[in-house]
C-alpha cells in the first residue's frame, strides 16, 4: 500500500455532520481492510461554522481511495501520494473544544 | 496429577476474545432470524487463537448442525481436504457423495442438501491461506448463493499469508461484501498475559514482550518452562519437546509428518514399540486426540519438529507410511505421493503423482494438478520418451488453465522437444502449434507467427487430420488478430472445410469465430451471423471456452463499434456463462472489455471497480491487462488522481511486444489523452504516429478517428486519414462539434460529447461541457475546458472542482445526492437505487437521509416534489 493525503476542503457544515461522516468512514473501512487504510486526519476550521480535513490514508491506488469515499459519501477535492515522512514530534494532545 | 502452573492440555481459557464472540453469535441470530446467509472472515496471525475463539464458539452452540474442515497444510494441498473431513465426521450422503469425487458445484449442492431446512446451520473452514482451488472454488459457490442457504459460514485464514496476489485474495474480493464481516484477532495485551502466566514464577512484562501477545507462544513458553526465556516460539516447541521420554519423541517425530493429523493405525505400523509414549504426548499437551487420531495442538509445533527430523529419520518414516498407506482402500494418491517424495521412492513419485494429478484435474484444482505432474516430471529420467512427453503436455495444459503461462510454454517446449526426438511429426507439428498460442498469450507476436508456420510447415507434409485442421484455425485466429481479415477468412475456411470433413466440430467452432471476427472486421455484416453460429454451436456442444470466446468477440466487435447496448448484453451473458462454468481466464478477460464499457458510458465508479478486479489477478495473460490498465490510466488523468503514468507505461509495453492494433490503439489513444490533459500537446504525435499508420493500413474507421482527433485538438495540423471514418470523429475532423457531441449523446457516450463541444463555437457550448465534465467527475479535463473559456471568452471566476457543482446546486446536494434523488424521483426503492448505482443498500440509505435532510422534508414523495420546485435535476 502506499500512503496518500487526501484534501476534504469544506466538505461539511458542522462538527456533527462531520463526526458522522467520520462513522460511516470507519465502517466502510473495516470492509475493505486490504484496499484503505486510514491513519488520521486534522480536520479544518474552514469558517462559518463549515469544516474540512487533511487526511492521511494508506491505500492501494487512488481507485481504491475514491471507492471508499463515495461509499462512505466523504468529498474528494485532491488525492496526493506521499513521497516521505518527517516526523519532528508527535502531534500536540488534540485541542478540547 | 496436577501439575504445579497452567496446564496448557487443559487449559481453554479464552482471553479479550468477548468481542469476537459476541459478533459470531450476532451472525448466527442474523442467520436464524432471516433464513439467508452470512460470511465471517476471522483473521490474524499463527497461534494469535482462531481455532481457540471458533472451538469456543462451537461448544457454545451445540444445538447447531456444525460442519468444520481445515485445509492441509501440504506443500500441494490434497484437493477439497476440508470437506472431506467435515464429510468424514458427518457421515452419510455427504460422504458417499464426496468420495464419488465430483466438482465443487456437486459438493455445495450435496452439503446444501444436509442442511436443515429452516436453518441455521455452520460451516467453519479453517486455515483457507493453504486452500486447493477446488476448495476455494467451493468458497466463491458459497459466496454467491449464501442468499438462499440458512447457514453461518466462518472462514478463517492467516492475513499475513495472504499477499496481494494469493489466490484467497482473488476470491475474497469476490465475496457479498454485504453479507461479509470481519472479524481480527489481536494479540493480547500484558494484562492478559499476566493472567495466563497465573502463579508461574515469570516475569509477565518480558513474556508479552517477548512472545508480542501470540496466545500460542505464551502457552508453549509457559509449558516448556525452561530456565531460560525462549527467544522465538520454535525454540519453545522444540525446548517442550527435548523432556519427553525417548519412546514419547518417537510418537511425536512420527506425527510431524503426517499433516495435518496422523491415524493411531498408521502410527502402529510406522513407529516401532507404539503404543508407549502416546499417552505422555496427550498428557502434556503436546499432541490432542482428534477421534482415531492424535495431532499437535497447532501447526506451527509440528512444522518446528518436521524441520528438525534427520534426513534419514525422516526418510525411514515417509517410507512406513508409504508402506502403510499403499494398503489403504482406496489409495488416497496424493497422500502416497507426498510420502512416496520424502521416501525418495522414485517408481511411487512416478506410480502417484499422475494419478493424484489427474485426480485433483477432475474435481478443478488445477493448480494443484500442475504440481503433481511437476512433482513426477521430477523424477521422469527413466521414463520412455512418450510418457515423458505425455507427462509435460498434462502439466503445460494445467498451467494454461491456471493462467501461468511461462510455466504452461516451458512444459510445451519440453514436449515439443521430447517429439521431435523420436520423430513424431504430428505430434510435434501440434506441439508448435500449441507454442504459438502459448506465445502469443505472453506477448510475443513475432515468436507466434514463426511456431504457427512452423506448425503448418510439418503437418501438411503428413496425412491431413485434427491436427492440421487446428494449425490452420490457429494462422486464421493470429491473422484475424493482426487485423489481417482476408488472410483470416482464408485460412478459417481451409479449416473449416476440413473440420468439417473430420466431424471434428471443436475446431469448427474455433474457426468459425475467427472467421467471423475477421468479417467484422471488414465491415460485413455477416459476422455476427457467423459468431453467432460458432456461439451456438458451442453452447450446444458444452465447449465452454469456446462459446466464452464467441461471447467475447461479439462483445469487443459491439464495443469498438460503439454498439454499447448489444456489447452490455453480450457480455453480460458472457460474463454470467463464465462464472456458471467456471472459465476463469475468460471471464476476467470480458471483465476488461466491460471497464471499458462502463468508462465510456459514463459510469466510471463501476468502470474502476471492473478494471481494478481484473489487475488484482496475479498473472493474466498480457491480452486481459492492456484494457484495464488503459481504464485506470484514463480515470486517473481526467480526475486529476496521481500515477496515472505507471498503468500507461505498462501498458504502452504490453501493447508493443503484441503488436496488434486492437491493444496498441487504445493504449495510444489514452495516453494522447493523458499528454493532453496535462497540457503537454507537443507530445501528442509521437504518442500516435505509429499507431495511427497501423490504423490507416488496417483501414479501422474508429481508431483512426479517435487518434486522428486527438491529434487535431493537440494542434497537429495534417490532412485527415485518407480512409472512411467514424460519424461521430469525422463530424469533429470536419469542425462541426456540436454534430459530434450530439452523435456521441445518441451513442451513449456523456464524456466523449462533452469533449466533442470543445470543437463547437461560441460560449455556451463551453459551459455546458464544464458542467458535463464536472457532473461525471473529470476534474482535471473540466480545469483545461475552464482554461479555454477564459482564453476564448474571457471568462473570469469559474468555480473549478468537485465542490463546484454542489455549490453550483441550489439544494446544496452532493453529486452523488443528485444521482440518488434522479432515481428515487423515478420512483425506484433502496435496494432499486443501489443496484443501479453499484452502491451498497446502506450507503443509499444515508443518501436517502443527507437527501432528506438537505431539502427538509420528511418522506421521499415530499423529497420529489420539492426537487421539481427548486428546479434541481440533473442537467
Amino acid at each position: 500500500m502506499n500512503l496518500y493525503v487526501i484534501l476534504r476542503r469544506s466538505g461539511w457544515s458542522s462538527p456533527e455532520e462531520l463526526g458522522e461522516a467520520a462513522e460511516r468512514s470507519t465502517r466502510v473501512g473495516a470492509q475493505m481492510p486490504d484496499d484503505v487504510r486510514w491513519i488520521r486526519s486534522y480536520v479544518l476550521d474552514e469558517g462559518a461554522g463549515t469544516v474540512g480535513t487533511v487526511c492521511i490514508y494508506e491505500a492501494e491506488s487512488p481507485e481504491a481511495i475514491r471507492k471508499h469515499a463515495g461509499r462512505a459519501d466523504l468529498p474528494v477535492d485532491e488525492i496526493i501520494p506521499v513521497a516521505d515522512t518527517v516526523v519532528v514530534r508527535p502531534d500536540p494532545q488534540p485541542a478540547t473544544a | 496429577m496436577r501439575r504445579k502452573g497452567p496446564d496448557p492440555a487443559q487449559d481453554d481459557r479464552l482471553l479479550e476474545r468477548a468481542a469476537q464472540l459476541g459478533a459470531l453469535d450476532e451472525a448466527l441470530a442474523a442467520v436464524r432470524g432471516s433464513g439467508q446467509g452470512r460470511l465471517v472472515l476471522l483473521t490474524g496471525e499463527a497461534g494469535i487463537g482462531k481455532t481457540s475463539l471458533l472451538r469456543a464458539f462451537c461448544a457454545g452452540h451445540g444445538d447447531v448442525a456444525t460442519f468444520r474442515g481445515g485445509c492441509d497444510p501440504l506443500f500441494t494441498p490434497r484437493p477439497l481436504a476440508p470437506f472431506a473431513e467435515l464429510a468424514g465426521a458427518a457421515g452419510g450422503r455427504l460422504a458417499s457423495r464426496l468420495a464419488r469425487g465430483r466438482t465443487p458445484a456437486d459438493v455445495l449442492e450435496a452439503l446444501a442438501e444436509e442442511l436443515p431446512r429452516r436453518g441455521p446451520a455452520l460451516l467453519v473452514v479453517e486455515d483457507l491461506h493453504w486452500a486447493d482451488e477446488a476448495t476455494l472454488d467451493v468458497v466463491r459457490l458459497l459466496g454467491r448463493r449464501l442468499d438462499a442457504l440458512p447457514l453461518l459460514v466462518v472462514l478463517s485464514y492467516r492475513d499475513e499469508h495472504v499477499h496481494r496476489s494469493h489466490p484467497l485474495r482473488i476470491v475474497l474480493g469476490d465475496l457479498p461484501a454485504a453479507d461479509t464481516l470481519r472479524l481480527a484477532l489481536a494479540p493480547l495485551s500484558a494484562a492478559a498475559v499476566t493472567e495466563l502466566a497465573g502463579d508461574e514464577a515469570v516475569d509477565a512484562d518480558a513474556l508479552a514482550r517477548r512472545t508480542g501477545g501470540n496466545p500460542f507462544f505464551v502457552t508453549e513458553v509457559l509449558a516448556a518452562r525452561g530456565a531460560e526465556m525462549p527467544a522465538t516460539v520454535r525454540d519453545a516447541v522444540l525446548g517442550r519437546a527435548a523432556r519427553l521420554s525417548p519412546p514419547a519423541r518417537r510418537i511425536l517425530d512420527a506425527v510431524s509428518i503426517f499433516p495435518p493429523r496422523a491415524e493411531l493405525a498408521l502410527l502402529e505400523e510406522c513407529v516401532p514399540g507404539y503404543p508407549d509414549g502416546v499417552d505422555e504426548c496427550l498428557a502434556t499437551g503436546m499432541l490432542h486426540p482428534e477421534g482415531a487420531a492424535v495431532a499437535f495442538r497447532h501447526e506451527i509445533a509440528r512444522f518446528a519438529l518436521d524441520a528438525e527430523l534427520p534426513p534419514h529419520d525422516r526418510m525411514t518414516l515417509h517410507r512406513a507410511a508409504l508402506r502403510a498407506l499403499s494398503r489403504a482402500v482406496p489409495p488416497d494418491p496424493a497422500r502416497l505421493a507426498y510420502h512416496a517424495e520424502g521416501a525418495g521412492d522414485r517408481e511411487a513419485v512416478l506410480r502417484w503423482a499422475p494419478v493424484a494429478a489427474e485426480r485433483a484435474a477432475a474435481l478443478g484444482s488445477h493448480r494443484e494438478a500442475a504440481q503433481q505432474y511437476a512433482r513426477a516430471l521430477r523424477e521422469a529420467d527413466g521414463l520412455t520418451p512418450e510418457r515423458r512427453a505425455e507427462l509435460h503436455e498434462r502439466r503445460s495444459y494445467e498451467c494454461y488453465l491456471t493462467d501461468q503461462m511461462p510455466e504452461a510454454l516451458d512444459a510445451r517446449l519440453e514436449a515439443l522437444a521430447e517429439h521431435r526426438r523420436r520423430g513424431a511429426r504430428l505430434r510435434e507439428g501440434d506441439a508448435h502449434r500449441w507454442v504459438s498460442r502459448l506465445r502469443w498469450f505472453l506477448g510475443e507476436n513475432e515468436a507466434a507467427e514463426r511456431e504457427a508456420q512452423a506448425a503448418l510447415d510439418l503437418l501438411e507434409g503428413e496425412p491431413p487430420g485434427p491436427e492440421l485442421a487446428m494449425a490452420y484455425s490457429n494462422m486464421s485466429q493470429l491473422r484475424m488478430l493482426a487485423r489481417d481479415s482476408a488472410a483470416g477468412i482464408a485460412w478459417g475456411e481451409r479449416s473449416i472445410a476440413l473440420s468439417e470433413r473430420l466431424g471434428e466440430d471443436e475446431i469448427l467452432v474455433h474457426a468459425l469465430n475467427n472467421v467471423g471476427a475477421s468479417q467484422c472486421q471488414s465491415g460485413d455484416p455477416e459476422g455476427r451471423t457467423t459468431l453467432e453460429r460458432s456461439l451456438d454451436l458451442a453452447l450446444r456442444a458444452g465447449l465452454e471456452e469456446h462459446a466464452a470466446r464467441a461471447y467475447t468477440n461479439l462483445a469487443a466487435w459491439m464495443d469498438e463499434t460503439r454498439q454499447y447496448a448489444l456489447a452490455d448484453a453480450y457480455l453480460g451473458r458472457g460474463i454470467a456463462y463464465c462464472r456458471d462454468h467456471d472459465v476463469e481466464s475468460w471471464r476476467i478477460y470480458m471483465t476488461g472489455w466491460l471497464a471499458r464499457s462502463h468508462l465510456d458510458q459514463g459510469r466510471w465508479d463501476a468502470a474502476a471497480e471492473a478494471a481494478t478486479t481484473v489487475l488484482r489477478y496475479p498473472n493474466p495473460a498480457a491480452p486481459s491487462r492492456i484494457k484495464p490498465l488503459a481504464v485506470v490510466g484514463r480515470l486517473r488523468a481526467r480526475r486529476g488522481d496521481p500515477e496515472a503514468w505507471e498503468p500507461l507505461d505498462e501498458a504502452r509495453r504490453l501493447a508493443e511486444g503484441m503488436a496488434e492494433l486492437q491493444r496498441l490503439a487504445p493504449v495510444a489513444v489514452t495516453r494522447a489523452e493523458a499528454r493532453w490533459l496535462a497540457g503537454e500537446h507537443e507530445l501528442v504525435a509521437a504518442e500516435t504516429d505509429a499507431t495511427l499508420a497501423v490504423a490507416i493500413a488496417a483501414d479501422d474507421p474508429w481508431s483512426a478517428g479517435e487518434l486522428a482527433v486527438w491529434r487535431l485538438r493537440a494542434g497537429v495540423r495534417e490532412d485527415p486519414p485518407g480512409i472512411e471514418i467514424a460519424a461521430p470523429w469525422a463530424l469533429e475532423l470536419a469542425g462541426d462539434g456540436a454534430a459530434a457531441a450530439r452523435a456521441w449523446s445518441e451513442l451513449g457516450c456523456p464524456y466523449e460529447a462533452a469533449l466533442a463541444l470543445t470543437g463547437a463555437d461560441g460560449e455556451a457550448p463551453l459551459r455546458q461541457s464544464l458542467a458535463e465534465l464536472e457532473r461525471l467527475g473529470a476534474t482535471r479535463t473540466a480545469a483545461c475546458v475552464a482554461r479555454m473559456l477564459r482564453r476564448r471568452h474571457g471568462v473570469r471566476g469559474l468555480a473549478v472542482g468537485p465542490r463546484a457543482a454542489t455549490r453550483a446546486n441550489p439544494g446544496g446536494l452532493t453529486v452523488r445526492e443528485l444521482d440518488v434523488l434522479e432515481l428515487l424521483t423515478a420512483g425506484l426503492r433502496n435496494r432499486e437505487i443501489a443496484a443501479r448505482l453499484y452502491l451498497s443498500e446502506k450507503t443509499v440509505h444515508h443518501h436517502v437521509s443527507a437527501i432528506l435532510r438537505k431539502l427538509a422534508v420528511p418522506t421521499r414523495g415530499q423529497a420529489a416534489a420539492e426537487a421539481a420546485r427548486l428546479g434541481i435535476a440533473k442537467r
